[in-house]
């Protein structure tokens, strides 16, 4: 696939999220960019404090950023904005969360829960209508109508996920940011839920920021990959040759560390624990480099030199 | 009593709860046996009852669950007979210790690490208190935590989670216990640190020789530390076998289907083998088979009579109508058809 | 038994197990109805009911409240029919009528005047139910509201700390009477002094309870879909804090209706010709060794008026936690 001829719907530039300030000054995102294209799954992994949480978040708006640009549709979303326009572009960028037990009103049923951000935007003329959004999208992510006036409670995990997926699309977003959807959900139940976003995308067009902590989620959904590690990216490519060549010795320590379901393979294999001391850059700054087409390693100049010679085809 | 070789033994087990005035049968006619030094590796999702099984072996079931039939057996006591919290203090910890998903419920937030591990040895052991500190930084340095002197008087607050994780193995250890039940005990890290943390477990299996109760919703996890896998749905048992007996030759749906949703399996371009619907819910008297309404092979007979346990081999049995001489001669799923040689191709093109 | 031993018998594969009632036919792949899978067996759970059930489970709760149903009752039809005026001494020369025990005919005795204290006694409690009832109300309607919003603004957080920490540093009676003298005595006047400032420890509590709420995921996910913040505090965050406010309210109704006794006590607050329960205790004070009926009867009331508000209070902010209702 050639990313130069494809559109770009999210570009994030050189940014930086610090939290509190003075001593406790903390920053949890550094030098970030990437570009998201449209209609592509895009997945940010990396493990708890990695800072892909926050990214996600300050997408969303939730999180102010300290440094750097979030650019959506060609414009600028963080910093100073204003409301009027905040609020158009917070219909357009729509949340999934990771937990479907916290992330839903359980005081209110179904029917508000999903027809929230109608209300809000006013997308509908009649209560028909509005009847009728609902009941398609409860449809479309596999419940049943006559479960519209039950409270979140009574659904099972993997239902009430679907509960969350459903008001977040039926807002027509173009972008969601799906943080951990299935982290929290059963083995059994995690496969219908990432086909579920995988519908979305392929009918839907919906481009998707699918933030996860486990390599083997995403392989099977997205298009590219970040990885990400104490607030800065480690490493980006599309998804088929971020697993057949990893190249940053992070990537290598995540994907050995998957879980292999074959007791004779399993037992036998080592894993690759990731040291951050490795990297010498006292002398030579390290630097995000486009080391192939399209795949991008955070290394200094030396450390680019030894990683091209090792590439396999 | 139990036999031979084995260490503990669950007969015939329900278990229920009251729950809004009514009663819930949370584990039916389960019967299992652990062998000595083995790691069973028990299976299954939230609600399939894996957790309450083994709250029976330490005597932690809710004040609203009773053992309404059936035996457990540990070495020379009937523990489904225990009922004081006196007679249980000579079992829990001591005997079966367990290590739960979330370590920050085993850790006291207000004393030291150190104080914590070094308490237990001193009751548990009959140390010193002097004696008790250096066994306890021997504890830890064993349990991977590097600077154990200095960690020592540390609070449970300034450890990651992967290392309180580490930390409460070490406090199961100082109680020398005979069998480990893990609950969970990598559901909550990082992928890495779990690598590490079922690294680590198997290390010190070999050293201090204790039997593991490993439980996890996650099958993909355990090929690489369990002996012999039990797998649960519903309060029931519905396939136990070998290791290799059932990720290579797996006999019930639901294991099947439960392999074949691992993504690690997923091809490109397919869609994900899901398991449809939900688990059934515990309000609901199951009749017949409790995976049919979910099961794309369910026969007519799986809505109407309970399957009984089939024997595979000597070691392996599964409970489902398809091992009845009168039922169609089914393949597992293609997916997982020839798990092993489709592994290998997939490491090999992977690195 | 049989059915039990004949579960637990492991079969050979590939034999035939004996069943009942099944057939060969049986024994063929069935096609599913996937939307089967997604029903809920739970039963259909309603909030108002779920309350209502754990409320009324109780025996101590019913007896409470009929308790409460018939001193109300007593309270507010009474005096429309006994006439009964605080400051009449039609009597006072009938020295027959005059410091009669409990009998059959005055069922609570009668005092230096000849008045019947049944009759004074729902008067007065009518008074205290009503300053108790109307205070609670004007306190909890404006705490909660200011709360709420003091709870999820944070700029005039810092004001309003301010302006708490003044008020509630000076003891609230103090307040109450000074207010009362400075207002005169009165009915509305008493229940202005006593609402002027108690909303504001109210608000303080419910400006706690918000900031809760507010970083709780699900109101982090209203507002990525554009909900505004009213709305967030009305239907997101109200309706998990009714349990917390119904234990206020059951906490102020019986402060409010000591208070009035205290300062009736005192001789400040209400006119002088308003009956109340705190007047009837202070008037009737000096009678506590010689004619103790009339000292002791108005406080058995306002004590049985004050414990049964305080548990139904407490026991319906138990039923309206719904951690409750498993």
């Amino acid at each position: 696939m050639n990313n130069a001829n494809r559109e770009t719907l999210l570009s994030i530039k050189d940014l930086e999220i610090t939290f509190g300030s003075g001593k406790s000054k903390f920053v949890a995102v550094q030098d970030v960019n990437f570009d998201i294209f449209k209609g592509e799954i895009f997945s940010l992994v990396g493990e708890s404090g990695s800072g892909k949480t926050t990214i996600g978040r300050a997408v969303l708006g939730i999180n102010p950023t300290s440094k750097g640009e979030i650019i959506f549709e060609g414009k600028q979303i963080n910093g100073k904005i204003s409301s009027k326009e905040k609020f158009q572009i917070e219909r357009k960028i729509q949340m999934i969360f990771q937990d479907p037990s916290a992330s839903l009103n359980e005081r209110a049923t179904v029917d508000y829960i999903i027809s929230e951000g109608l209300y809000n935007y006013k997308l509908f003329k009649t209560e028909d209508e509005r009847l009728n959004k609902v009941r398609e999208m409860l449809e479309a992510v596999g419940l049943l109508p006559e479960q519209l006036y039950r409270y979140p409670h009574e659904f099972s995990g993997g239902q009430r996920q679907r509960i969350g997926i459903a008001r977040a699309l039926i807002m027509n977003p173009d972008l969601v940011v799906a943080d951990e959807p299935i982290s929290a959900l059963d083995m059994s139940i995690r496969a219908q839920v990432l086909n579920l976003l995988k519908k979305f995308q392929r009918e839907q067009g919906v481009t998707f920021l699918f933030v996860a902590h486990d390599l083997s989620v995403v392989r099977y959904i997205s298009d590219r990959i970040a990885v990400i590690r104490a607030g800065k990216i480690l490493e980006l490519a599309e998804t088929e040759e971020l697993f057949k060549n990893p190249i940053h010795p992070y990537t290598k320590s995540l994907l050995s560390a998957i879980p292999i379901p074959d007791p004779q393979i399993a037992r036998s294999r080592k894993n690759i624990i990731y040291n951050p001391n490795m990297h010498d850059y006292s002398i030579e700054k390290p630097e995000f480099r486009e080391i192939r087409t399209g795949h991008f390693v955070y290394c200094s100049d030396s450390e680019a030199i030894e990683y091209k010679k090792n590439i396999k085809d | 009593m139990v036999s031979e070789g084995n260490i503990l033994e669950v007969k015939n087990l329900n278990v229920s709860f009251r729950v809004r005035g009514s009663e819930i049968e949370a584990i039916h006619d389960i019967s299992l046996d652990l062998r000595e030094h083995e790691t069973l590796a028990i299976v299954g999702e939230s609600g399939s009852g894996k957790s309450v099984l083994t709250k029976t072996f330490t005597g932690m079931l809710e004040t609203n669950g009773r053992i309404s039939q059936g035996t457990v057996d540990y070495k020379n006591s009937r523990l489904s007979d225990l009922k004081l919290n006196k007679q249980w203090t000579k079992i829990r910890g001591k005997e079966i210790a367990t290590i739960f998903q979330d370590p920050m419920t085993s850790l006291d937030p207000i004393h030291t690490i150190g104080s914590q591990i070094s308490e237990v040895v001193v009751k548990h052991q009959g140390k010193t208190k002097k004696e008790a500190k250096k066994i306890a930084i021997d504890l830890m340095k064993k349990t991977g935590i590097p600077n154990a002197e200095k960690r020592y008087n540390e609070y449970p607050f300034e450890y990651s989670g992967g290392m309180r994780q580490r930390i409460v193995i070490a406090i199961a250890l100082a109680c020398r216990p005979e069998v480990l039940i893990c609950d969970e005990p990598t559901t909550a890290l990082d992928v890495t640190i779990q690598a590490q943390i079922l690294d680590l477990i198997k290390d010190l299996q070999q050293e201090y020789q204790f039997t593991i109760i490993f439980i996890t919703h996650d099958l993909g996890v355990v090929a690489s530390i369990a002996d012999r896998i039990a797998v649960m749905y519903s309060g029931r048992i519905v396939e136990i076998g070998t290791c290799e007996e059932i990720f290579y030759d797996s006999r019930h749906p639901y294991t099947w289907s439960l392999l074949s949703s691992l993504p690690q399996l997923a091809r490109k371009g397919e869609d994900l083998k899901s398991i449809p619907g939900t688990p059934p819910s515990l309000y609901k008297k199951i009749e017949g088979d409790a995976f049919a309404p979910r099961n794309q092979y369910a026969m007519g007979v799986d809505f109407k009579a309970e399957p009984p346990m089939f024997k595979v081999t000597d070691t392996h049995y599964a409970k489902t109508w398809l091992l009845d001489k009168r039922a169609p001669k089914v393949e597992k799923p293609e997916l997982i058809q020839n798990l092993h040689q489709h592994m290998i191709e997939m490491t090999k093109e992977d690195n | 038994m049989q059915e039990k031993t004949n579960q637990s018998k492991i079969y050979e594969i590939d034999t035939i197990v004996p069943i009942a009632n099944v057939s060969e036919d049986d024994f063929a792949v069935v096609s599913l109805n996937s939307k089967e899978n997604e029903k809920i067996d739970t039963p259909k759970y309603s909030y108002w009911g779920s309350v209502a059930k754990k409320f009324f489970f109780s025996k101590i709760t019913i007896f409470m409240l009929l308790l409460m149903l018939v001193i109300f009752l007593m309270a507010f039809i009474q005096p429309l029919f006994s006439g009964y005026n605080l400051e009449s001494v039609g009597n006072i020369n009938d020295f027959k009528a005059r410091y009669n025990w409990p009998s059959a005919k005055y069922w609570f005795g009668t005092d230096a005047n000849g008045n019947s204290l049944f009759d004074a006694i729902w008067a007065g409690a009518r008074t205290s139910i009503s300053i108790g009832v109307i205070a609670s109300l004007i306190t909890e309607i404006i705490g909660v509201i200011v709360g709420a919003v003091w709870g999820i603004s944070k700029k005039i957080d810092r004001l309003m700390l301010e302006i708490y920490n003044v008020i509630a540093n000076v003891p609230s009676l103090l307040i109450i009477i000074v207010l009362s003298y400075s207002f005169g005595n009165g009915f509305w006047n008493l229940i202005f002094a006593m609402t002027c400032t108690s909303w504001i420890g109210t608000a303080y509590f419910m400006r706690v309870q918000v900031m809760i709420m507010r970083e709780r995921e699900y109101n982090v996910a209203s507002r990525t879909l554009g909900t505004p913040t009213k709305r967030i505090i009305f239907r997101n965050i109200l309706p998990y804090l009714t349990s917390v406010i119904v234990t206020d309210v059951s906490m102020s109704l019986p402060s409010f209706i000591s208070y009035e006794v205290f300062l009736s006590f005192l001789g400040v607050g209400l006119s002088q010709n308003v009956p109340s329960l705190g007047r009837l205790i202070s008037q009737y004070s000096p009678y506590m060794t010689s004619y103790p009926y009339l000292f002791w009867l108005p406080v058995l009331v306002l004590a049985l008026i004050t414990i049964s508000l305080y548990i139904i209070g407490q026991r319906l902010a138990d039923a309206s936690d719904p951690r409750t209702h498993l």
